[in-house]
């Protein structure tokens, strides 16, 4: 061992950081991101899950149920009726609904078991939890506040849960599944991409390119016709695999999982080559993969549903392709949706939208010259 | 394509990166056939006029005719070959699919290319090791494997950027031949080196100074210029005025 030369490394390597702006820019900015990403998304300052709340009851009960939710830290309520409940869940405009039944009061006074029914959308279980607790504390609440002048008692809760899509029979490998899907051939042909493009970067065979009578257009569409035959065969094998495998619930066209997981690999092809442009080393487009994959994977509702992230969060959502990659194949497989369902044709249209722009970008900053 | 009398004419070019005068209003003109030797240190700005022949620089000012047109023109590069200083090649495909490759990206069709990948992979002397990997030859192969990708498609100018660097003499000479005999059959040749040997071989030479065209000529003019015997002293006694 030589302290002085093991030194000589160190400080290589220090002078090297000194000369790669844009590595320290990630090393240091990256945790930043990513740890100010979570704590939004794990609750600072997020939104609510909206819940709309229907009270049916005869007796005192439901009203002071329903005031009491109002207030809830959980969810956010807003009380209305039964048509437009059932109307807001289906367009995605809450998370779930709760009806208060007619004879409520009347069953907590007799110290019976109530059973509100919770109307679930299904398709987010991380919103199903916010809603019964929610529930829980408030009936709690409301029931102590009446015991004196009403002579309730605090009645056992057992809400009847009615799932729109979806239900008591998936798993939370149905859930994640389909979205799952999207998040790891999105990764693996973006990762694959960049590097291989970069190389050609890296290598001078694209100034070779360049040099020759090809167009850069042709250049970026060799790029996809290549990488899309593997994304191909890959985004078939994934399917089956997780279809017929792993046994996750599908409702809908394999063929549509099939359409949407590969235009996501159209994106990740265009977007790969978009952001090489961005890295001069290998080693810089490797830092691109934490910067594009991990924010789209937490912002894109695969576990933190779109709904709940602060608004300003939810606008970041909605720029990310992988959003509507996710909540498309959600549509499919949980919702059984096809391509006569608005939500769905949405999803397609704006992923390959994102495909037609990224496509254009990345043709745009192909230069011919070096400088 | 009819072949024009004057292969390449530069005119004034200039272009800087940054603070660094890379071309300083340099002009050239190449006859066609002619074996064109631009001689010059390091830095001087070889490379740069190579690569804005192929429209890889922009320039500040200046113009770029080749083969008749006005760069930037990108069906013109159909016609040229163009070998970069480093052998830029996809490592991890055979010798073949590398020369092929190029020979398609150049607009020949599968079976012309395998014609030409043949020819000129004979040419460069590597077809016994047209199914090796590039990964796993050496310098001077690679080097060579380079040239055959950038005359695979027999452009009329061929643009060569210190090509024989890593190769041994004895092939060095025979690459020379060859490029002799090229040029007897149209070939505009245009080649950058550093060594003094190669220089004789050039029809002319133009000498290359921080961006500056200093002197052209054949070997002998330059020596009678210079008043010496020596290129290498030509070359050294020419540089000093400007310095």
């Amino acid at each position: 061992m030589n302290g002085r030369r093991a030194g000589a490394i160190s400080l290589r390597i220090l002078h090297q950081f000194r000369h790669d702006r844009r590595t320290l820019m990630l090393l240091f900015g990256v945790p930043i991101i990513l740890l100010g990403l979570f704590y939004f998304l794990t609750g600072g300052g997020s939104s609510l899950p909206a819940v709309d709340v229907v009270n049916l009851d005869q007796g005192p009960l439901g009203a002071v149920l329903a005031t009491d939710l109002g207030q809830s830290t959980e969810i956010s309520v807003t009380r209305t009726t039964a048509a437009q409940a059932a109307s807001d869940l289906s367009n995605d405009a809450v998370a779930a609904y709760v009806v208060l039944p007619p004879d409520l009061s009347a069953r907590a006074r007799n110290s019976d078991v109530i059973t509100p029914t919770v109307h679930l959308e299904g398709t987010q279980p991380a919103l199903t939890q916010p809603v019964l607790l929610a529930l829980d504390q408030s009936v709690t609440r409301a029931s102590r506040s009446l015991a004196t002048a009403e002579g309730v008692r605090v009645p056992v809760l057992e809400p009847s849960l009615d799932y729109l899509h979806g239900g008591p029979g998936l798993d939370t490998l149905d859930y994640f599944g389909g979205a799952f899907i999207g998040l790891v051939v999105f990764f693996l042909v973006f990762v694959v991409t960049i590097i291989a493009f970069l190389r050609e970067r890296s290598q001078g065979t694209l100034e070779r390119l360049m040099a020759s009578p090809l167009g850069r257009a042709d250049i970026v569409l060799g790029y996809i016709g290549g990488f899309m035959v593997v994304a191909a065969v890959q985004a078939v094998e994934v399917v089956v695999f997780t279809l017929y495998a792993l046994h996750v619930h599908n409702q809908g066209d394999v063929a549509l999982i099939i359409l949407l997981t590969l235009l996501m690999t159209l994106v990740a092809v265009n977007l790969a080559i978009l952001l090489s442009m961005f890295a001069t080393t290998e080693f810089q487009a490797v830092q691109f993969i934490p910067l594009t994959i991990v924010p789209q994977a937490l912002l894109s509702g695969i576990i933190f549903p779109v709904s709940t992230e602060p608004g300003w969060l939810q606008v970041v959502s909605r720029l990310l392709p992988l959003t509507y990659g996710v909540d498309g194949l959600r549509d499919v497989m949980l919702k059984g949706d096809g391509l006569a369902s608005g939500p769905l044709l949405l999803d397609i249209v704006v992923v390959v939208a994102f495909a037609v722009a990224l496509i254009a970008a990345a043709t745009a900053t192909l230069r011919r010259s070096a400088s | 394509m009819s072949t024009p009398a004057v292969a390449v004419c530069v005119d004034g070019l200039a272009k800087s990166f940054g603070t660094i005068r890379a071309l300083d209003s340099v002009s050239l003109t190449v006859g066609n056939g002619e074996i064109y030797g631009l001689l010059g240190p390091n830095g001087a700005g070889k490379t740069t006029l190579i690569r804005s022949l192929v429209g890889l620089v922009t320039p500040d000012a200046g113009t770029v005719t080749v083969l008749d047109r006005r760069l930037p023109d990108r069906a013109i590069l159909a016609d040229i070959g163009y070998m970069p200083q480093s052998p830029a090649l996809y490592a991890d495909l055979t010798v073949d699919e590398n020369v092929r490759f190029f020979a398609a990206v150049h607009g020949l069709e599968r079976h012309a290319a395998a014609q030409s990948t043949a020819d000129a992979l004979e040419l460069v002397d590597l077809s016994p090791r047209r199914h090796s990997v590039v990964a796993t030859l050496s310098g001077g192969m690679r080097q060579r494997v380079s040239l055959a990708c950038a005359l695979v498609h027999r452009p009329h100018l061929l643009l060569l950027d210190e090509p024989t660097v890593g190769v041994d003499p004895q092939l060095r000479a025979e690459l020379w031949q060859r490029f002799t005999t090229m040029a007897a059959e149209g070939t505009t040749i245009i080649v950058s080196s550093h060594v003094m040997d190669e220089a004789e071989r050039c029809g002319r030479l133009g000498l290359v100074r921080f961006g500056r065209m200093l002197a052209e000529g054949t070997s002998a003019e330059l020596r009678r210029l210079a008043g010496v015997e020596r290129l290498e002293d030509a070359f050294l006694v020419l540089s000093e005025g400007t310095s």
